[in-house]
This record gives C-alpha cells, sequence and structure tokens, in this order.
C-alpha cells in the first residue's frame, strides 16, 4: 500500500472558516485495530483521498444531494434491481453515493497480485482436468479437489475450445491486518458483479462527470472490449455469433445479465434457446437454426448439460459436453472451473505458484487449514478459539450463514465443531477469525467507516489478464450484516481508480472499420414469442381499459351517441357481459365504480387490466436488453397507475381520469415501439401481437355493438371503443348508420384501428421476416394472413353480418396459432423436454 | 463361470415423440475377474446418430440421438461375459476402519479405482446423521473395516425388508431408511451412506445376479432383474503383493460377499452415475417401462 498523502489537518489552513473535510474527518469513526481505507493508523488521509475529498468537499451537502438524485433517478429508470435468493420481489439497487477512491499505484500492485492468481487458475484447472500432475505430485491432495461439488467427472479430459479454461475471473478481496490486498474468495464459476459495476460507474458518472475527468479516474470501455475480444478470438469464425446463457428472469442477477448482454452486444439465450445438431450448438431463431460459436455462461456447470451432469437441469442444453469434446464451441468459464472456488486449495496455492510459476504468490489468503491433512487437524483443533469453521468445498470468503464456528459462535457452535471434525474432518476448513477491514461511506452528511468487501475482475486476452480498473465494492450498512452476498443491509459502491497523470480516454473515432450491419442478427425465437405477447397483453388492457372508459363515460355524457339513459340499458348490460366475459370482473352486477375499480385494478382477477399489464410486464422483463430503457419505465408507470388497490375508493370521475391516464400511457408505448425501436424482426413481432390482439378486440367488440339489431346507443359504444368518433363525426354528417359503422370500424383501410388495416400490417410485417421454403410456395401462416387480407379487402359493408363477424374473431385466432408454430415452435409448453426415468 | 445375458428394455410413450436423445451403460465391466467375451446392443428405432463415450467411472457409454417420430422405443443388450473373482477374505481381516479413513485421503491420485471419489455425499446419497448412527454400530474402535462393513451388510439384511412397492427409483434416501423396507438400489444407498458418514470410500455397483430357479422347473424367460450392490475400499494391498485389499464389493440385499454370482455392468457414486439407460426426450405425455432380464450361466440354454 502507499502511504498516506497531505496530513489531514493541513486542509483546514487552505480551506475556508468552516472546512467540511475537516468537519468529515474528525467525525470519522475509524474502528480501533481495523485497517481503513480512508485513513491510515495515525489518523492520515491514505492514497489519493485528500485530492479527492477536496473536490467532494466543494460540492457542499446539498449539491452532492441533488447530483447522486439525478443518479438514482438512473437506477429506477433502468429498473437495476436485484433479487435476494428465494425471494420473488426485486429490490432497487442500493448505491452509495461515496465512491470507494483508491490511489493507481496502490492499483497497480493489486492489479499484478490478480493477474498473477488468474494465471495460476488457468494452469492448476487444466492439470486438474488433464494430466493430474500436482496430485501426483502430492502439490494438491486428491479428496480436496473430489469434495468439490463442482469437480465434474464428465468434463475430465476435455481440451477448452479456444485453449482456455477461464475467460473471467475474479477475487473477492479485502485488506489484512498488516495492511496489504487478500483474496478471500476466488470466483471462477460464473462470477456476478461485472454488469453492477458497470452500472454503478454510469450512475456516478451522470453526477460527478467533472470529478471523473479531472482527478483521472480509470474508464471502463477498454475493459469490455477486451472481453469481448477474448471471447471472439477464441471462435474458429472471424465474425462469431456469442451468447451470454442467463440463468432465467427469476434468478437474483438476471438484470444485470440482461445489461451485460446489451452493452457488450451479446445474444441473450435461455437453454431452451439453444439446441445441439450434428455435433455443433445452435440458437432456435425466427429464421430457423443458426450456429452459436461461443457461450459466456452464467449458470453453474453442473447445470450445463443434463445428458451428463445434473439430469434434472431444466437451464441447460442437452449434449453441449459433446459438442464441447469436438472443440465446436467456446465456453466461458468452462464447466467445472468451479472447483477452484474450493477452499480447500487455499492452503495449497503458495507451493503451487512456486512449482508452476516459479514465483511467490503475490496475494495470500488469510490463513486457512484444510481439515483432511493430519497436521493441520491438529492445529485447527488446539486453536478453536481463534478459528472459524467452513465447509471446505464452497469459497472461503462465502456467506457467513454457512459458516458453523465464527466470531459469533456461541459453545453450541463450538460443540457441534467439535462433532462434525470427528468423522469427516476433510469436509472442513479452519481460518484464522479476523474481521473485515473498513472504507468511507457517505450517511446523512457524514463520513462512516463501514466493513467492505470488493470484487475484481480479469478477462483473458491473447495478450494476457487484463484487470478491469474498477471493482464491484459491497458495504455492511448494519452490524452484523454480511457483505459477501447482496442482501438487506448491504450497499454497493464505485470504485475509482485515481491516477496523478491524464487516463487513457476511450477514442471518439475508431481506428478500425467495422463491417457494416443494420441488425443485430436473427431473433431467437423464444424473444420473438415474448415480444409478441408483450404486444398481445398490452392491447388486450388496451381493450379492457376502452370498455371501462366507454362505461363510465357514458354516464358522465360525454358520449356523442349519449342518449340520456342509465345504467341498465341493454347496450350497459351488454358492456358488463364483455368485461364479465373477458375475467375482467367477477360478477357484472357491481355498482359502476366498484365495477370499473376491479375491472380495472384487481390483480386477483385474471382479465383486469392490471393483470394484463403484469402479464406484459413478465414478458418484458425477459427482453431487458431489447427494449428501450424508456418503455420499461413506461410499463413501470403503467403498473403503478392502474394498481391503486382497494384502499382508495375513487370516484367514477376520478377511475375516468386513470383510465384516460392509462390510455395515454399506452400510446406513449406504441410512439416508443415506433420511433425507438429498430423496426427489425423484434419490434415486427411486437407490433403484429398488438395488431392480432386489437383484431380480434374489434370483431368482438363488433358482435355486440355492430351486430345485426344494433341500435343508436351500441353504435356510439363501438365507435368510441374504436377510438373513431371524432374520424366518424367529420365523414358522416348523417348521425350513425349500422353500415357506416361496420365500414368504418371493420373494413376501412384507412382507419389505423378497423380491422382491416391490422391484417393489412400483419401481411405486411410477414413479407418482411424469414422464409424457412426455398420453393417460392408460401408458408401455412402466410397462407392464412393473406386469405384474411383478401376478405377484408372485398369485403362490403352491407354483406356483413354476425355469423361473419363470428367468423373473423376465429380467423384471427387461427392467424396468432400458425404465427406461433412457425416463429417459436419449440417454446411451447408441449414440446419440453422431459426424463426418460424409470430403474432400467 | 460364463453367463449369457440378455436385458430388454421397452418404453411405451402416450403421445408421439419426436426427439430423443439417451446414454445407454449397458455393456459389462472388464477388469475386476470379470472378462467380456462378446456385446451388442440393438435399439428400434433406429437412431439418427450413435457415439460412445468413455465415462469417468465407468466402462463404454453409448450415445444415441433418435429424430423420428415413434411411440415405443427398445433397447436389447446381448452379452456374454466370464467371471472368476478372487476368493473372500477372512472376515475380520485387513487394516482398521480408522487407518482405512486415513489412507484414503493420503492416496494422491484421481484416477477413476481412487477412494478419494467415493467418501462424499452424492446427489441421491446425501449424508444423514440418523444413517451414519446406525452405521456406526458396527465400527468399533479399532475394528477392521473389512469386518466392519460385512457386519454393517449383516445388519442392514436382519433390519430391512425387501418390498418392491415400498419404494420408486426416485424415493429419497432418508425415507427408505425410515421404513427400514425397498429394494436393492435402497439398501445399496442405506448402507453407502452409512460407510461415506463415518467417513469410508463406498461405491455404488450395477449389475446381474444369477438365480436358481426352484427346484424341478425351468428357467422363466425374462424373470431375471437387474441389481445393485455396494463396493467399500478397505485399505490398498494388504500383505504388501497385491493379493489382497482395494476395493470389495458387499451385497446387502442378499447379505453376502460379491463373488462369481455377481455380474458388474457400472459403478459410480450412486445410481445416478451408473442408470443402464438414461436421457430425454421431447414429448408431452407420460411413459410405460417395462423391463427384462435374463441371466442364463453357460451349461443352461436361453429360455
Amino acid at each position: 500500500m502507499t502511504s498516506g498523502g497531505a496530513l489531514a489537518l493541513d486542509m483546514q489552513a487552505a480551506g475556508s472558516a468552516f472546512d467540511p473535510v475537516q468537519s468529515w474527518i474528525d467525525g470519522y469513526d475509524q474502528r480501533p485495530g481495523l485497517v481503513d481505507e480512508l485513513l491510515d493508523a495515525d489518523g492520515y488521509l491514505r492514497g489519493a483521498w485528500p485530492r479527492f475529498l477536496e473536490r467532494f468537499g466543494q460540492l457542499g451537502e446539498q449539491e452532492v444531494r441533488a447530483r447522486f438524485l439525478s443518479g438514482e433517478r438512473h437506477i429506477r429508470d433502468a429498473g437495476i434491481s436485484y433479487r435476494v435468493y428465494g425471494d420473488q420481489r426485486e429490490h432497487a439497487w442500493p448505491l452509495g453515493p461515496l465512491p470507494l477512491v483508491i490511489d493507481s499505484r496502490d492499483w497497480a500492485e493489486l492489479s499484478a497480485g490478480i493477474v498473477q492468481r488468474a494465471g495460476l487458475m488457468e494452469r492448476i484447472v487444466s492439470d486438474i482436468y488433464g494430466p493430474g500432475r500436482l496430485i501426483a505430485e502430492g502439490l494438491l491432495p486428491a479428496a480436496a479437489v473430489a469434495g468439490s461439488p463442482e469437480f465434474l467427472h464428465p468434463a475430465h479430459g476435455i481440451v477448452p475450445p479456444g485453449g482456455r479454461h477461464l475467460q473471467i475471473y475474479a477475487a473477492d478481496v479485502g485488506r489484512g491486518p498488516d495492511g496489504r490486498w487478500r483474496v478471500l474468495a476466488d470466483r471462477t464459476q460464473a462470477p456476478s458483479g461485472l454488469g453492477f459495476a458497470l452500472e454503478n460507474r454510469m450512475v456516478l458518472a451522470r453526477a460527478y462527470p467533472d470529478l471523473i475527468s479531472d482527478l483521472h479516474v480509470e474508464r471502463l470501455p477498454g475493459f469490455f472490449q477486451s472481453l469481448r475480444e477474448g471471447l471472439t478470438q477464441a471462435c474458429e469464425r472471424s465474425d462469431p455469433r456469442i451468447c451470454l446463457l442467463t440463468s432465467g428472469p427469476y434468478s437474483s442477477t438476471y438484470v444485470e445479465q440482461a445489461a451485460l448482454a446489451r452493452y457488450l452486444g451479446f445474444l441473450l439465450v435461455e437453454g431452451d434457446d439453444l439446441v445441439v445438431q450434428d455435433g455443433l450448438l445452435h440458437v432456435r431463431t425466427v429464421a430457423g437454426l443458426k450456429r452459436a460459436d461461443a457461450l459466456w455462461r452464467r449458470i453453474d456447470g453442473d447445470y450445463l448439460d443434463p445428458m451428463e451432469l445434473r439430469s434434472d437441469s431444466r437451464l441447460g442444453v442437452p449434449g453441449i459436453l459433446d459438442v464441447l469434446r469436438r472443440g465446436g464451441v467456446v465456453v466461458g468459464n468452462m464447466p467445472g472451473s468451479g472447483v477452484l472456488e474450493s477452499g480447500a486449495l487455499g492452503p495449497y496455492l503458495p507451493r503451487i505458484a512456486e512449482r508452476l510459476l516459479g514465483e511467490s504468490l503475490r496475494l495470500s489468503d488469510p490463513p486457512t487449514w484444510w481439515c483432511g491433512d493430519p497436521a493441520s487437524l491438529a492445529h485447527v483443533r488446539a486453536n478453536l478459539d481463534g478459528m472459524t469453521l467452513r465447509p471446505a468445498a464452497t469459497p472461503v470468503r462465502g456467506p457467513e450463514r454457512d459458516a458453523i464456528l465464527g466470531p459469533h459462535a456461541l459453545d453450541a457452535a463450538r460443540e457441534k465443531a467439535i462433532a462434525a471434525l470427528r468423522d469427516r474432518p476433510f469436509d472442513w476448513v479452519g481460518q484464522e477469525t479476523s474481521p473485515l477491514s473498513t472504507m468511507p461511506a457517505w450517511s446523512e452528511g457524514r463520513l462512516v467507516a463501514r466493513p467492505f468487501v470488493m470484487r475484481v475482475f480479469a478477462t483473458a486476452t491473447r495478450d494476457g489478464w487484463r484487470v478491469m480498473p474498477t471493482a464491484f465494492c459491497r458495504t455492511a450498512e448494519r452490524e452484523g450484516a454480511d457483505p459477501t452476498e447482496m442482501r438487506n443491509g448491504i450497499r454497493s459502491a464505485d470504485v475509482w481508480v485515481v491516477s496523478d497523470s491524464p487516463v487513457e480516454t476511450p477514442p471518439l473515432l475508431s481506428t478500425i472499420t467495422p463491417k457494416i450491419r443494420r441488425i443485430a442478427g436473427h431473433l431467437p425465437s423464444r424473444a420473438a414469442d415474448n415480444l409478441f405477447w408483450l404486444g398481445r397483453y398490452l392491447e388486450r388492457a388496451e381493450g379492457v381499459i376502452r370498455l371501462v372508459q366507454t362505461h363510465l363515460g357514458r354516464l358522465a355524457g360525454t358520449l356523442a351517441a349519449d342518449t340520456g339513459s342509465d345504467v341498465g340499458t341493454p347496450t350497459s348490460l351488454r358492456i358488463r357481459a364483455l368485461l364479465d366475459e373477458w375475467e375482467s370482473i367477477a360478477e357484472p352486477d357491481l355498482p359502476t365504480a366498484a365495477l370499473a375499480q376491479e375491472a380495472l385494478s384487481d390483480r386477483e382477477q385474471a382479465g383486469s387490466a392490471l393483470a394484463h399489464v403484469l402479464s406484459a410486464r413478465r414478458s418484458a422483463s425477459t427482453l431487458r436488453e431489447r427494449l428501450p430503457v424508456e418503455a420499461w419505465r413506461a410499463l413501470t408507470e403503467l403498473q403503478d397507475l392502474l394498481d391503486f388497490g382497494e384502499a382508495w375508493e375513487p370516484s367514477e370521475a376520478q377511475l375516468f381520469g386513470r383510465a384516460e391516464r392509462a390510455l395515454g400511457h399506452l400510446s406513449a408505448l406504441s410512439g416508443l415501439s415506433h420511433e425507438n425501436m429498430n423496426h427489425s424482426a423484434g419490434w415486427r413481432f411486437f407490433d403484429m401481437g398488438r395488431r392480432i390482439e386489437r383484431g380480434v378486440n374489434t370483431c368482438a367488440f363488433a358482435l355486440r355493438f355492430a351486430g345485426d339489431q344494433a341500435g343508436a346507443e351500441d353504435l356510439g359504444v363501438m365507435l368510441a371503443l374504436c377510438d373513431s368518433q371524432i374520424a366518424y363525426g367529420a365523414r358522416y354528417l348523417t348521425g350513425v348508420s349500422l353500415d357506416a359503422v361496420r365500414d368504418m370500424a371493420l373494413l376501412d383501410p384507412f382507419n389505423p384501428r378497423s380491422v382491416a388495416f391490422q391484417v393489412q400490417e400483419i401481411v405486411r410485417h410477414l413479407d418482411t421476416l424469414p422464409e424457412l421454403r426455398a420453393d417460392g410456395v408460401p408458408e401455412p401462416h402466410r397462407r392464412a394472413a393473406l386469405k384474411l387480407a383478401g376478405t377484408f379487402a372485398t369485403a362490403e359493408a352491407a354483406d356483413l353480418n354476425a355469423a361473419g363477424l363470428a367468423r373473423f374473431e376465429t380467423e384471427f385466432e387461427d392467424l396468432a396459432s400458425a404465427i406461433a408454430g412457425r416463429y417459436f415452435p419449440g417454446n411451447a409448453d408441449a414440446l419440453r423436454p422431459e426424463k426418460l426415468t424409470g430403474l432400467a | 463361470m460364463i453367463y449369457s445375458l440378455r436385458h430388454l428394455t421397452t418404453y411405451r410413450y402416450a403421445r408421439t415423440v419426436r426427439y430423443a436423445r439417451c446414454n445407454l451403460r449397458l455393456r459389462p465391466r472388464e477388469g475386476d475377474g470379470q472378462h467380456v467375451l462378446a456385446s451388442s446392443i440393438t435399439v428400434t428405432p433406429v437412431p439418427k446418430g450413435r457415439g460412445t463415450r468413455e465415462e469417468y467411472f465407468g466402462p463404454q457409454t453409448l450415445t444415441l440421438t433418435i429424430d423420428q417420430p415413434h411411440k415405443v422405443f427398445s433397447v436389447e443388450a446381448t452379452s456374454r461375459v466370464s467371471v472368476a473373482r478372487a476368493a473372500l477374505p477372512d472376515p475380520e481381516s485387513g487394516p482398521s476402519w480408522e487407518a482405512v479413513r486415513e489412507a484414503a485421503l493420503a492416496l494422491p491420485t484421481l484416477g477413476a479405482d481412487s477412494p478419494a471419489h467415493f467418501l462424499f455425499p452424492s446427489r441421491r446419497v446425501p449424508l444423514a446423521a440418523e444413517v451414519t448412527e446406525y452405521a456406526r454400530q458396527s465400527f468399533l474402535p479399532g475394528r477392521s473395516a473389512y469386518g466392519a462393513a460385512f457386519d454393517l451388510m449383516n445388519r442392514i439384511r436382519a433390519d430391512f425388508r425387501f418390498d418392491a412397492k415400498a419404494t420408486t427409483v426416485s424415493t429419497p434416501l432418508t425415507k427408505a431408511f425410515a421404513l427400514k423396507a425397498g429394494v436393492c438400489q435402497d439398501f445399496a444407498h442405506v448402507m453407502i451412506a452409512g460407510l461415506r458418514g463415518l467417513g469410508l470410500p463406498a461405491a455404488y455397483v450395477s449389475g446381474y445376479l444369477r438365480t436358481r430357479p426352484p427346484a424341478g422347473q425351468p428357467r422363466l424367460r425374462g424373470a431375471d432383474a437387474s441389481h445393485a450392490w455396494v463396493s467399500v475400499w478397505c485399505g490398498r494391498d494388504w500383505h504388501g503383493d497385491g493379493s489382497e485389499g482395494g476395493w470389495f464389493g458387499l451385497d446387502p440385499t442378499n447379505d453376502c460377499g460379491v463373488r462369481d454370482d455377481h455380474i458388474e455392468l457400472a459403478r459410480g457414486r450412486d445410481y445416478g452415475d451408473v442408470a443402464p439407460i438414461d436421457g430425454i426426450v421431447s414429448s408431452p405425455g407420460g411413459q410405460k417401462l417395462k423391463v427384462e432380464v435374463d441371466v442364463v450361466p453357460e451349461d443352461e440354454e436361453l429360455p
């Protein structure tokens, strides 16, 4: 560590009468005996803190708050969140406004240690899954390796395509009592945190752009470029398709995975999106199977292939290990690399470093003993008081909850520890108990000392390991909270590596001319499916809201065709009946306000507007990397608007207002999709979903409000539901007539609300989507669409009748099924693979 | 002894299966007194792809992909195997179980036979305090590992009831232990969990057992069954001359040491490693499974 910078007291002389920096330092609750990032043992400011605090102090408390508010807005808008394992809710991302500031010289030393350690880990894992010399030479006990559930036997003997087991290495670090950095845990499986670190920087870059540039804070884009290049260069093809294999929208770090996929331009896929055929890995796309060259996996190795690993895994890809054996796909990190996370390995690393690298280990572990070794066991037994006992197979600084003897152990735990060491000592490691070092955090205008863990990342490139010049840092906000896991009481912080001289800034103009492309590649079938349903759910919500609004509006006298009748008219009853049929309400006889409230916001009703919006959000949550940030925000706001619960008892007028605002948000979403989404395949599926549903809804409306016997009141409602009153009034001066309303609502190809218009748009979309046949014969779904378009183009309003309207509704549903069957065949539940079971 | 083996498995699906991918572990193991004279596997429908893979612990595994629609999938494995194993050791011979436990940790190898693989809980054999305590009664201080394991086998046979209806292939070990009932798979898993709970290496073995038709009656076709037992590591090379030591087969279902009546297919950490057939099929419906096994000593004819 570099020695402290300016003497804290000196700063007062430079400042005015009241120096905020000095008052922060005076009030800082540095903990006796613990190493701290801000102050050294003598109370001197460390490293780059004087430079940072001088600038930060000039901002003043108000300014810090105001600036950070804008950062927090970004967190909300971008939907940055995480889940606690086993919890359904998403938690807003907790980020402290104060970065951890590290001097570039101190960082360089840490960084060199990380590079060495990453290289060592690669050598160890390739030996474990290869020749096994470390075990044969007695440098690594066989049982220390075999005891890890991540020692995956089927991975033995596979030579990693691309030449590396590890593409990404991460280490959780903190400072030891001597002030030197040390590694609390190695993360080699599928480390999370890269995306969160990136988001943290984006937030702080919004809040303090001037500080970042003036203090010469190291930038991140270069690292991410190296990460992408590292994976690309490992592939056989020059323009590879790289996929990020996610653990799915319910995993704790899905949001991060989506953010990384978007930032790096990788295809975000789930196991179901991938299929092994002819010895290669493929993505199911709307254009058929397309080869996947590389996979960055974020699922645990054991889940990767149900054929050879966990047979009950639904997250992986059957047969992918076979593809790996043939060298057909690059996987980072290779399945089985999680074995390196085992705490039992720690004690052996110094000797292995000497043997394999001829160097001494730059970053040490806290003193650790694997109890499978008789001498180590004796040592741990003799020194139980100062020990933390943890499962040997999990990362050493794993969650505190796994430790049975730790700093807070009671006598009962001690007894348990002694018993555990009796039969199976090799399941445990003992580690000298030492508290985490601390760093300053910002709390209500003061600086406070918080225990922290920092995860540092490195990526493999052709020229060796490159370390990300920041880290994913977590602090414990409460006594006893454990910053090794993201959960309540934990906050994250950005990490600034601060240099004396200007740092490399990302070039504005690339020196290489990229290959020009206009679309990001073929759309995976599952994403198409979700986009399609996102559109359908939104349109379903709109249908419900329009019905409710029309019902309320008629009573308020805002309808052009209002005849002054009350709740009980046949038309009103028909509105209520349709809401009932759609399961938007539980019973059709409620008072109007209660009925409207239920149809809009009752999440128990499967067909309420809120229920559809929630479904839309679920579809959208798997599409985070494909939707504009604004769309996610609009969807969140729409949900908030409708989710007003039972506590509030709004008047009919207030409900009308809500419905109107909700419709406003829906049309904003339409506008966004048209103006802010690339009009590539994804957008087409979203738009087709909306058009199909709008067509179905309009047919349903026409059956009830423009039937053969429809009266003036019905036709007025019909026009309102199709949002066509004004257009109708401008076109026909004679009042409502059945044929004219039917023509406008169903057949008019210029009215964007008519059924004919929807069909026309669907045909247009299908024309531009990829074909699977090469013989020029239209595929079934296109035939269905063309046939429907022909019907509408040639129909005349006078010839329509109720039976015909009912047929249109069915034909629309058939078209929807045909489209689904063609573009997302593998995603139907009907085709989910099941296991061959039975004692054979 | 030379055996002719036939193992016919038939899956019938409620709905048409369009795609299947499976592993077949049906070729008997080579070595340990066993020699495979002939072996063949016939599959219907004809697979699109067929490959072999050397699995870590096991013999050769056949891997198949089938992409033609089918409602019946059948696998017939036939082989000829000669079995001539060494005599069982004297009970209570060999090193103490405490010494074996230390020796298992000290062996510097991760070869397929290394005891290190078989010390740890596995997916189907979790460790349970009650099973460990049950096993401990056989493991008196200083007793020979082989003798104590043999005693544990005796006790399982005495305390557990053979009942094919009590458990299924997916019944958890702790439930079978609480019921004190089950089939060979359950007995083997319980015994393995007890041994591992005490820190001793134990493996799961799948295979067949020679049966003898009741006196005066002919052998019935398809009447045999696949079988499972335990192999326990009792310390390497007891006498320093390679004559005795290493792994010993113990069959808790039949309360006997494994010699020439047992034909070994595969060994692993638990049933999951050695399942004769596993894999995935794309099918929405259910499936029915039928298994017919014939184990015929050479001096008899296949029925």
